[in-house]
């Protein structure tokens, strides 16, 4: 009996995935749990394996398609078995709610007709867009860009309509630049200058290489360069993301960074206690990142704009700490969030940050962990690092860097004395918060920590 | 009274631009110091059309015994052709007058000079009285460029050297005609003397004839107008004017022809001097007005098309521009496109050509293929044409598989070529333009030919 293997859906918010690699070619024999293809959300990597045995009948999508979650990807049966039913059933993709629109959406829909020209200097990520099959198909002959669509039917989801106004305010592609387009990341919302404001192949020539029209390069740098050796790689799905948010995180705030340090003396006491004294607790892994993460979290409530998320002309104040924890990882920067930190004891923060990090670098991360972070913290310091200026997880307005502990000295009562001092620089969007109030919060943040036993008590 | 816009110059840029500017509520004033329709429709597109209409139909009565035809006495009465000539002259001029009138544009005659700005705009002269517009758009045009060769000053005083204003209203067929340039002008007088009976040579200066055109079709004319009697000296230079001789270095020997008339046809330049550009200081560059892509000059509000701004020289590219300057006069986003313009040379027979050339191409760095094919290939094109040697050449762009060129030569061209702009203009690919269907049997099937003799991959 045929079976037919669904693109998982990996988490809540995730509506389709890319396929990175075939492992089984059509026509392949399959075991259980032979891996059948590699695929990834803009965050996270997995592979699917076989649930069933035969032989690989069918397979809809290669490499680098975007498959809609719970889509069939392909069909595992035995060798010449029937499968017309499961193919008919694929090809019949649901189509749902085009109908119950009601005319209230109608209104809203209209209204939002107006204001159509500043929406679309804001693409939504197409990892975040719901769309119906026929919307898509539409978008797809017309060379428009849906994520530019606004979505007019039910749960915000994209239909046809939507499309069809899209087509008429553009962004609009020729057939010919189409394939390069949906290669690219950073899609300009600027009209393209083809006719009617089409975007051309030297449009997308031209967003694929900025800077690149400016005058030829002299003929002798350039033999040279060529000479030059060296691998192209391509920008993995993970990595693009990063380089997006970064590069707009940097584009589109107003952030700096300050630096301060504190005396570690007593946290590295309290981290040397617990890790000879409490194993019978559990709480012998419990790191320095970790009571910076606590302290961070019951430290940010006292200054809300940090623990905030700021928009074109308002701020989210939170009441609970999302706490974003960077993690290096084979892949590349992932930011998982620890929610309501706030909430949390030092061995539960502890405890889940590991969970965490460990899920991130095997990539079998949840994605519905990588966000909702109000406040980040990046530990660099493990490298030796004595200071850096993170950059901003937009729209968050904080994030913490720490640095190595340097032994430094100090005057006490006429004596030089050393100290193991630990660096902290935080980054923070001046558009929101103002140089004095975030380093209070650093202040107060420095004295938690020389004083961490008396914090823990509080 | 203030205009909104004065134009100065009432040639295909000027009256277009008047004529849009009008009808969107400008309040608008043409100049023009001789007769509306500028060189075009006075001494250029047009009467040139009539008179290669009736050098056709006189060749088709003459040779049509290949198609079974045959007809006694068989006369060109040139009187007749010119004064036919100037009846549709006169016929379009008083349309455009009329187009104009029902624009609600203001026509003046005279002489437009720019004379400086006020605080209510710009200041032009026009016979002794003052008009001052907030706009300006320059659309002067240009006129054959003269050179300074012995004996050409005293033949145009005489009347035996000729530039295209003269040509086309002389009475008698000249017993030889000598043609200096063998560019469009120059080949389709060459055409019309020649099939009236003058004896015709053309002087090129370079290895080939028809300027840029693909050089496979300009060889191919070249041999059809041999076939019918022209002759040609390339790489040849002429260094003197005689009355009834033009001397000419060819290969740094000096050879001389007899010549009863000689027509200048070595370009055109724009017509930039004595127009007051001095006076509010609008940038000339290389004897032409430098204009931006939406047809903007350096000087606020300014604009200049046509071929005043020296980018094309071709009446419908003055059309477009002039529409992009009015669009942008009226806030529309709208700029000017040169790689869709076509080119046409309504010679026996004709060529047309739009896109890049292999030369422009290779120069560009495109990575493209030639598709050629012989216009035998279409069925309308062997019923008519007996012996036949058109061709058709068709240039894909290997990376984006759409179009970029089409060059064509053989009857029927010059109405078939717009298709293939709107398909460079639109950036179709192979596989879109596959798709169209052509009516059948006409020309323009040797596209669709064409089109699928490529091997297209997808």
């Amino acid at each position: 009996m045929a079976v037919p293997v669904i693109m998982p859906k990996q988490g809540q918010t995730v509506e389709s995935c890319v396929i990175t690699k075939w492992h089984k070619n059509k026509g392949d024999t399959v075991k259980i749990g032979d891996i059948l293809f590699s695929y990834e959300t803009d965050k996270a990597a997995f592979d699917e394996e076989a649930k069933a045995e035969g032989i690989l009948l069918e397979v809809y999508y290669d490499v680098g398609d975007d498959v809609p979650v719970l889509s069939t990807v392909c069909i595992i049966g035995q060798e010449g078995e029937d499968i017309s039913d499961i193919v008919s059933q694929v090809e019949e993709e649901p189509e749902t709610g085009i109908q119950d629109v009601t005319a209230n959406k109608i209104e809203k829909m209209e209204m939002t007709q107006e204001t159509d020209t500043v929406k679309a200097a804001s693409p939504v990520r197409s990892d975040e867009i719901k769309i119906s099959p026929r919307a898509r198909n539409l978008a797809d002959k017309a060379g428009v860009d849906y994520r530019f669509a606004i979505p007019t039917g039910p749960q915000g989801r994209i239909i046809e309509r939507d499309i069809r106004l899209l087509m008429d305010t553009g962004p609009v592609v020729t057939p010919s630049a189409k394939a390069e387009y949906q290669k690219l990341d950073n899609r300009e919302t600027a009209l393209g200058t083809g006719i009617g404001g089409r975007i051309t192949t030297s449009d997308v020539e031209d967003m694929s290489s900025p800077g690149m029209r400016s005058e030829p390069v002299e003929q002798d740098i350039q033999a040279e360069f060529m000479e030059t050796d060296y691998e192209e790689i391509k920008l993995s799905n993970i990595r693009k993301v990063i380089a997006q948010t970064m590069q707009e995180s940097l584009a589109n705030s107003a952030q700096l960074t300050i630096h301060t340090s504190l005396d570690a003396t007593e946290i590295l006491e309290f981290r040397r206690k617990i890790k000879e004294q409490g194993a019978h607790l559990g709480l012998e892994n419990i790191t320095i990142t970790d009571i910076i993460l606590y302290a961070v979290s019951r430290t940010l409530l006292n200054h809300k704009a940090l623990n905030a998320h700021i928009l074109d002309d308002s701020m989210l104040l939170f009441n609970h700490v999302h706490l974003g924890v960077a993690v290096d990882t084979e892949r590349g920067l992932m930011v998982p969030t620890i929610y309501s930190a706030d909430t949390k004891s030092l061995s539960e923060i502890s405890r889940e940050a590991k969970e965490l990090i460990e899920a991130c670098r095997k990539g079998s991360i949840n994605p519905d962990y990588l966000k909702g972070g109000t406040f980040t913290v990046t530990n660099l310091g493990t490298l030796g690092v004595e200071s850096f200026t993170p950059i901003l997880n937009p729209p968050q307005t904080g994030i913490l860097g720490v640095n190595t502990i340097v032994q430094r000295v100090r005057q006490i009562d006429g004596q030089l004395t050393a100290y193991p001092a630990m660096g902290l620089s935080l980054t923070f969007d001046h558009r929101a918060v103002d140089g004095a109030p975030a380093a209070r919060f650093l202040q107060e943040l420095k004295t938690s920590l020389e004083n961490f036993s008396i914090f823990l008590s509080k | 009274m203030i205009f909104d816009l004065i134009v100065i110059g009432g040639g295909p840029a000027g009256y277009i631009g008047a004529e849009r500017a009008g009808q969107a509520g400008f309040n608008t004033l043409l100049i023009e110091k001789n007769s509306l329709g500028g060189v075009c429709l006075n001494e250029g597109c047009i009467p040139s059309k009539t008179l290669l209409n009736s050098a056709k139909i006189f060749d088709y009565a003459r040779y049509g015994e290949k198609y079974g035809v045959t007809a006694q006495k068989v006369e060109l009465d040139h009187n007749a052709v010119i004064k036919r000539k100037n009846k549709v002259v006169k016929v379009l001029v008083s349309g455009i007058r009329a187009q104009l009138k029902r624009s609600n544009v203001n026509v003046v005659e005279g002489y437009a000079r720019i004379d400086g700005k006020s605080s209510d705009g710009y200041i032009v002269m026009v016979n002794d009285e003052t008009y001052t517009a907030k706009r300006l758009l320059i659309a002067t045009g240009s006129a054959p460029v003269i050179p300074s060769i012995p004996g050409v000053t005293e033949g145009l005083e005489a009347g035996y050297v000729l530039t295209n204003r003269e040509i086309l209203d002389i009475s008698e067929i000249p017993r030889s005609l000598v043609v200096v340039g063998g560019g469009i002008i120059g080949l389709e007088m060459a055409s019309y003397f020649n099939s009236a009976g003058s004896k015709v040579t053309i002087i090129e200066m370079l290895d080939h004839i028809a300027g840029n055109t693909d050089r496979d079709i300009s060889n191919i004319l070249l041999k059809n107008y041999q076939k019918k009697g022209v002759e040609f000296r390339l790489n040849s230079k002429v260094v003197e004017i005689k009355n009834g001789a033009v001397v000419y270095e060819s290969a740094g020997k000096l050879e001389e022809i007899e010549a009863d008339k000689v027509l200048m046809s070595i370009g055109r330049r724009p017509v930039v001097q004595n127009i007051g550009l001095e006076n509010i200081g609008v940038e000339v560059e290389n004897g032409a007005i430098k204009t931006d892509e939406r047809g903007k000059t350096n000087v606020p509000e300014v604009y200049a098309a046509g071929d005043v701004n020296g980018k094309s020289m071709l009446a419908h590219t003055a059309y477009r521009e002039a529409e992009v300057c009015v669009n942008n006069m009226l806030g529309r986003r709208d700029i000017m496109r040169y790689n869709a313009v076509p080119s046409v040379i309504y010679t026996n027979p004709e060529v047309a050509c739009v896109g890049e050339t292999e030369e422009t191409a290779r120069e560009k760095g495109i990575d493209f293929e030639v598709v050629k094919l012989p216009m035998r290939y279409s069925g309308r094109y062997v019923a008519e044409n007996e012996g036949g040697d058109g061709i058709c050449k068709l240039l894909i762009n290997k990376k984006y598989r759409n179009l970029i060129g089409v060059h064509m030569i053989g009857n029927y061209s010059s109405e078939i070529i717009y298709g293939a702009c709107i398909m460079i203009e639109t950036e179709m690919r192979i596989r879109d333009i596959k798709e169209l269907v052509f009516p059948h049997p006409t020309v323009s099937e040797i596209i669709r030919e064409g089109i699928f003799q490529y091997k297209d991959l997808l």
